[in-house]
């Protein structure tokens, strides 16, 4: 029976029933599965997405419908993780979001969807976000990673007065920056000082886990 | 039964209904005051028992009206044409929309744009790859080269429908060249498949022997019939849309009573190909905007008001030497501005150079193009599940998203067509794959269809049929001094 609803819990995602996300979540801790283990099969169903979008198998809402799942089926688990005194492993923890003046957001979701699958712990600021609100992010989460999204050649070098920001604050060591978005390439990323760049979505996961030296 | 694409909305109207009254009238007084000369005593005769007006001497027939618009209301308003494979059979006719693929003399470089003879090969593969694209529905006669090396002219056609057959099940034209019909009908039936017969007019106004000798062979044989007058506005016909249109409605006119008479209740599609000429050189201006305004107006006044299936060949071919931009958008708008105003049969993979040239990386790229108007005319639908009131009403205003909801993930499949060789990649994505063109794209798919694609294979016996028949056709031109 347990056995079944971790199933069931894989399942959710990789046919993105957003419908019944939270029921099952419901269902499974009522059940007793054990909630690290309902938290694994939720991620082991949007890696499985996350490498089919990798691979042009599946598109866009695929990948954003089946994290809509995890969004809707996660919290439940978490708070019985909490209630346990266990704790979710993650790969690292990423704050990431699209830079002042700039509201794309559709890129920087799919990175965060991807990572999240990948098994870090993101924290999504949004879009529009100010320089002080990466900084004040990154004082209160400690992440591992800064990401940061910009769609407009206008927008671009607020991603350089962030990193100027955590100079300032002496932040900068603390944390590896990865910068993205249609204007931005390799050279650009070198010369404001990041610590990496990736051109697609699946491109950042990459960068992020080779910047943390995981395999 | 192919599906093809079904319009799903009222053609466009580039006539008004007096001016419909006018061109019809036009028409039959032309048809009854200056006749069509055919070069066929037993035509004339059969037209002359009918009621019309002949004199031997000029080979004209002068048709009365009355016959013209019986034998109008004679010819089906769709048919079938019978493909070596059923299931590629067609239905040619009503809202049904189907493409035939284009044709050209030689084979072209797509780089250099220069031409040259194409070898029994390429002619195969031509084929084979049209037959793995999707929207090519039927083939034209002696397609897609007009010329194979080592093949002489007056062969051509027996064995380029016997390329079509073997590397092919789909749906064939015939063609009308000297007593090519006798053997191409005894190719289709060979292997168990209909044909499309041919009779086309020499404008102005006439019909030459061959082009009736195929339509009784065609007729004869049940096969129903696709007739065609190209011609050359200002040379062949008159310069203007309206002139033209009237001659061009004399000519095919003229054969849809012919032929009913021969075998009434024949399947007919009228072809419009009418050119304005270039007035510079002389030669025909494809893709031009006279071919537009004559095509939706030939497509009004046959499929509206005869209730009889046409064909539109203006988008068959650019004069574009390379496959670039202006033969993109003179395909492009012409084969839109047809499907639009109501053809049944739109005539559009591969052909460049005028009628010189053809590649089959054009007819990759085509076929693209002809799913986009195909899914054009289909329209869409108007239903709670598409309107998604609840919807927009649940994600609201900003930060609302549409692209995580169910609506979305299950609906795009249905209403988008992704082209199979359009780059769409982010431009960092176009850098690292190589800076790939849509030709690039293309040539790709052509490799990967030459490598993996195999048509609907011919038994060993009808292959055997097929060499026999082809050694007949050999020996019958070889007694004729044609070989």
């Amino acid at each position: 029976m347990a056995e079944n609803l971790l199933d069931a819990l894989k399942r959710i995602v990789v046919e993105f029933d957003i419908d019944n996300a939270e029921a099952t979540a419901r269902r499974a801790i009522e059940q007793g599965v054990n909630p690290l283990k309902a938290a694994q099969s939720l991620t082991e169903g949007i890696r499985l997405v996350g490498d089919r979008f990798g691979t042009g198998e599946l598109f866009l809402p695929d990948l954003v419908c089946a994290s809509e799942v995890v969004k809707n089926a996660l919290p439940v688990i978490t708070s019985e993780i909490e209630k346990q005194g266990k704790t979710l492993k993650s790969l690292g923890k990423v704050v990431i979001g699209t830079v002042f003046g700039d509201i794309h957001s559709i890129g920087k979701s799919m990175v965060a969807t991807l990572l999240f699958a990948s098994g870090f712990e993101i924290v999504d600021l949004g879009i529009n976000v100010k320089g002080e609100e990466f900084l004040k992010a990154v004082k209160e989460y400690n992440p591992d990673i800064v990401a940061m999204s910009a769609l407009l050649t206008t927008t671009i070098m607020e991603q350089k007065n962030v990193i100027d920001g955590l100079e300032k604050e002496n932040l900068r060591s603390k944390v590896k920056v990865i910068v993205g978005g249609s204007p931005i390439n390799q050279e650009f990323a070198e010369s404001i000082g990041a610590d990496g760049y990736g051109s697609t979505a699946p491109e950042g996961v990459r960068v992020v886990k080779s910047l943390l030296g995981i395999k | 039964m192919r599906r093809g694409f079904r319009r799903n909305f009222e053609p466009i109207k580039v006539l008004s209904d007096s001016q419909i009254e006018a061109i019809h009238t036009a028409t039959l007084d032309v048809l009854e005051k200056t006749g069509v000369k055919f070069e066929s005593e037993k035509a004339l005769k059969l037209l002359e028992k009918n009621g019309c007006v002949v004199d031997y001497d000029e080979r004209v027939a002068r048709i009365p009206g009355f016959l013209v618009e019986e034998c109008i209301r004679k010819t089906p308003s769709s048919f079938t044409v019978r493909a070596r494979n059923p299931k590629n059979d067609l239905r040619i006719g009503g809202n049904t929309l189907y493409f035939m693929s284009s044709a050209g003399a030689r084979y072209t470089d797509v780089e250099t744009g220069e031409v040259r003879q194409a070898t029994q090969e390429e002619n195969d593969h031509g084929v084979l790859i049209s037959d793995a694209l999707e929207t090519v529905d039927l083939f034209p006669s002696y397609t897609p080269y007009f010329e194979i090396e080592g093949v002489p002219p007056v062969m051509l056609c027996p064995m380029s429908l016997a390329s079509r057959i073997r590397f092919t099940s789909k749906a064939s034209r015939g063609a009308q060249a000297t007593d090519t019909f006798i053997f191409e009908t005894q190719l289709a039936q060979a292997v168990g498949q209909g044909l499309l017969g041919n009779c086309e007019a020499a404008a102005p106004l006439s019909y030459p022997e061959d082009a009736i000798n195929a339509a009784f062979e065609y007729t004869k044989a049940g096969f129903p019939i696709y007739i065609a007058a190209g011609s050359v506005m200002g040379g062949t016909a008159p310069v203007t849309v309206a002139g033209a249109t009237i001659s061009n409605n004399a000519e095919l006119l003229a054969v849809v009573v012919l032929i009913q008479l021969m075998r009434p209740g024949t399947g007919i599609c009228g072809n419009d190909f009418v050119t304005p000429m270039d007035m510079e050189s002389g030669s025909f201006l494809f893709g031009s905007l006279g071919v537009n305004l004559h095509q939706m107006a030939f497509n009004q006044l046959w499929t509206q008001v005869y209730k009889i299936p046409t064909v539109n060949t203006g988008s068959a071919f650019s004069n574009s030497k390379l496959i670039d931009y202006q033969s993109g958008y003179e395909k492009t708008h012409t084969a839109m501005a047809s499907a639009l105003s109501g053809a049944n049969v739109i005539v559009l993979h591969g052909g460049v150079t005028a009628e010189l040239a053809y590649n089959p990386i054009l007819s990759i790229i085509n076929d693209d193009v002809a799913n986009i108007i195909g899914r054009t005319v289909e329209g869409f639908e108007v239903n709670d599940e598409t309107m998604a009131i609840e919807l927009i009403e649940a994600v609201g205003p900003v930060p609302g998203t549409f692209l995580n909801k169910t609506h979305t993930r299950v609906n795009w499949k249905k209403e988008y067509f992704v082209p199979k060789v359009a780059d769409r990649l982010s431009y960092p994505e176009w850098l690292q794959q190589g800076k790939k063109s849509t030709i690039d794209r293309a040539k790709e798919r052509m490799e990967e269809i030459i490598a993996t694609h195999r048509p609907d294979p011919v038994t060993a016996q009808q292959d055997r049929d097929i060499e026999k028949i082809l050694e007949d056709a050999r020996n019958h031109y070889r007694k004729r001094g044609l070989l």
